[in-house]
């Protein structure tokens, strides 16, 4: 049975959709282990959302509408963003067009804008710590995905992500090249940064000092929040997405159209996001955090990576 | 553009790689806090020197170049870190603060410094049999970084290893333009390093003896 390209299109975003709070428990879960505690159930964010979707919606006085409407923009962006980067599949889909791997980046940094503005909104200033951190984050580590974009254009001559992969897929010489491995180290960096792990974010805690993401929604509550949440674990799917499929492995995608290809696409990727989810639980918890303002240096190691990246191929050894 | 046709070959794009990471590590070098892992960096880095050595040997069957990566290996990556680990043994000195930049605006200059060297040499129109060209680019580009790690680190540890490190990327460089060279040459080299290593030592022992730390900031005292 073949399915329609829509279909397929579809079911990108509902595999997106509905696995992301099981890696995220997953991941949770891991981690609990790695730290001598018994870890929460895998499929325990799933129970949160439930919970959350059943509260009510309380509001700050002072706030207008973009409180509420913040979580909703930010939610139907991460529901944007699957459709242009190769989920399951590893030939382009029609609206896979719309949009290279620089969109999808705008699109995830207005999906954080979003949630900023709704964090800013409360006048809480614990939002506000943390919509401020993550706004001067997300600009000081966007340098390194533009070299790492530039390196993909210059590999590929063209950004968008399905090419890419193409390439890494296509032989051995593709993976060893220099640039190549560079681009994939510093978008390593920029992942498990972007997912609030390493340098100085504590992505579950509150206490002040690694507060960003979570900070921001601290003023939520009810379906604004398990959106949020849905939404934030969405967002690390989605990253783990292009790290995975487009970088590191872009192996086991489906090659045709067909049902159980498709299908069968699923948990491999599953398992992949699993993988590389096991590799940053490791590695942040083997790493102590950095204080806030080293976090530059960070950036600048990211950087350096993507730079030399894009270095070696102007001198046509990459 | 150029670099979408042209795919390297396996080995050039391996060689390309083991150069890169001389280069990081020397990027690494110049952030290091502990002089320990400073010198642990070197030896890592020598070991990286003698891989490239090997690759080239074994792909264009160049014998005497195995010769050359033994010695290297025996000498850069045992002995020398060994000796001067000792040293800092005696000393009991592990952590100098020593920066005298900021570490991200050191690694930007770096960057720089680093491009500028690259695009220097890819303007050069030489050309190699036995090493992919790139690679004399980031040799380059070692050179200057290491320049960089003796100027902006104030400590004798520091700025021996950078010495020494500066040896590598030139090890590097003779690789990609002199893979060929006479043997009795390339040794000529090897133990020069040597005598660096000797004279540094005994830096080391006296600055330590007379000033009790191995930062070199207390030199800038000594005006007559």
């Amino acid at each position: 049975m073949k399915l329609a390209p829509a279909e397929i299109q579809a079911l990108q975003d509902l595999t997106i959709v509905v696995f992301a709070p099981l890696v995220s428990g997953g991941i949770a879960h891991i981690e609990g282990r790695l730290q001598g505690r018994r870890g929460p159930r895998i499929l325990q964010p799933y129970y949160d959302l439930v919970k959350f979707f059943a509260k009510e919606t309380l509001v700050p006085e002072d706030a207008s509408w973009v409180f509420l409407a913040g979580p909703v923009l930010a939610f139907s962006c991460y529901l944007i963003v699957p459709l242009l980067i190769p989920v399951l599949t590893n030939y382009p889909l029609p609206l896979g067009y719309i949009g290279d791997i620089l969109a999808g980046g705008f699109i995830l940094a207005l999906a954080g804008f979003a949630v900023a503005l709704a964090a800013v909104e409360t006048g809480s200033p614990y939002a506000q710590l943390g919509s401020s951190r993550a706004m001067t984050f997300g600009a000081l580590i966007e340098p390194s995905i533009l070299f790492v974009t530039f390196t993909v254009a210059l590999i590929t001559t063209t950004d968008l992500p399905y090419f890419e992969a193409a390439a890494v897929r296509s032989s051995m010489s593709q993976i060893v090249r220099p640039a190549h491995i560079l681009a994939v180290i510093a978008f390593f960096l920029v992942v498990l940064n972007d997912t609030g792990r390493i340098p100085v974010e504590s992505h579950t805690s509150t206490i002040e000092f690694g507060m960003i993401d979570e900070a921001r929604t601290l003023e939520h509550s009810g379906p604004a929040f398990a959106l949020l949440r849905w939404g934030s674990a969405m967002k690390q799917l989605i990253l783990y997405v292009i790290l995975i499929n487009v970088f590191i492995a872009p192996w086991g995608l489906a090659g045709s159209r067909s049902l159980g290809a498709v299908l069968i696409a699923i948990p491999i990727f599953i398992t992949k996001a699993f993988g590389v989810g096991f590799l940053f639980a490791i590695i942040d918890n083997s790493f102590s955090k950095l204080r806030l303002f080293k976090i530059t240096e960070y950036m600048a190691v990211a950087f350096l990576l993507a730079v030399l990246a894009l270095l070696v191929l102007f001198l046509g050894g990459g | 553009m150029l670099a979408s046709t042209h795919v390297p070959s396996v080995f050039t794009g391996s060689a390309d790689a083991v150069a890169l990471v001389v280069l990081l590590s020397e990027f690494a070098m110049l952030r290091a806090p502990l002089l320990r892992s400073q010198i642990r960096l070197y030896s890592f880095q020598s070991f990286a020197v003698t891989g490239l050595a090997v690759i080239v040997a074994a792909t264009r069957n160049l014998n005497e170049l195995f010769i050359i990566a033994g010695f290297s290996f025996v000498l850069k990556v045992v002995l020398v870190p060994g000796i001067i680990m000792r040293l800092l043994r005696d000393s009991r000195v592990d952590l100098v603060g020593s920066h005298r930049l900021g570490v991200a605006s050191m690694v930007l200059l770096a960057i720089v410094i680093s491009v500028f060297g690259i695009f220097v040499v890819g303007s050069l129109p030489i050309h190699s049999q036995s090493l992919p060209t790139p690679a004399l680019g980031l040799a380059m580009a070692i050179i200057l970084v290491s320049f960089l790690l003796v100027i902006l680190r104030s400590d004798v540890v520091s700025q021996a290893v950078g010495f020494f490190s500066l040896e590598n990327g030139v090890s590097v460089a003779s690789l990609v333009v002199a893979a060929g060279l006479p043997l009795i040459v390339e040794v000529a080299f090897l133990f020069d390093l040597l005598v660096a290593v000797v004279v540094f030592g005994v830096l080391m022992r006296v600055h330590h003896n007379r000033t009790k730390t191995l930062s070199t900031s207390v030199l800038d005292r000594l005006r007559g």
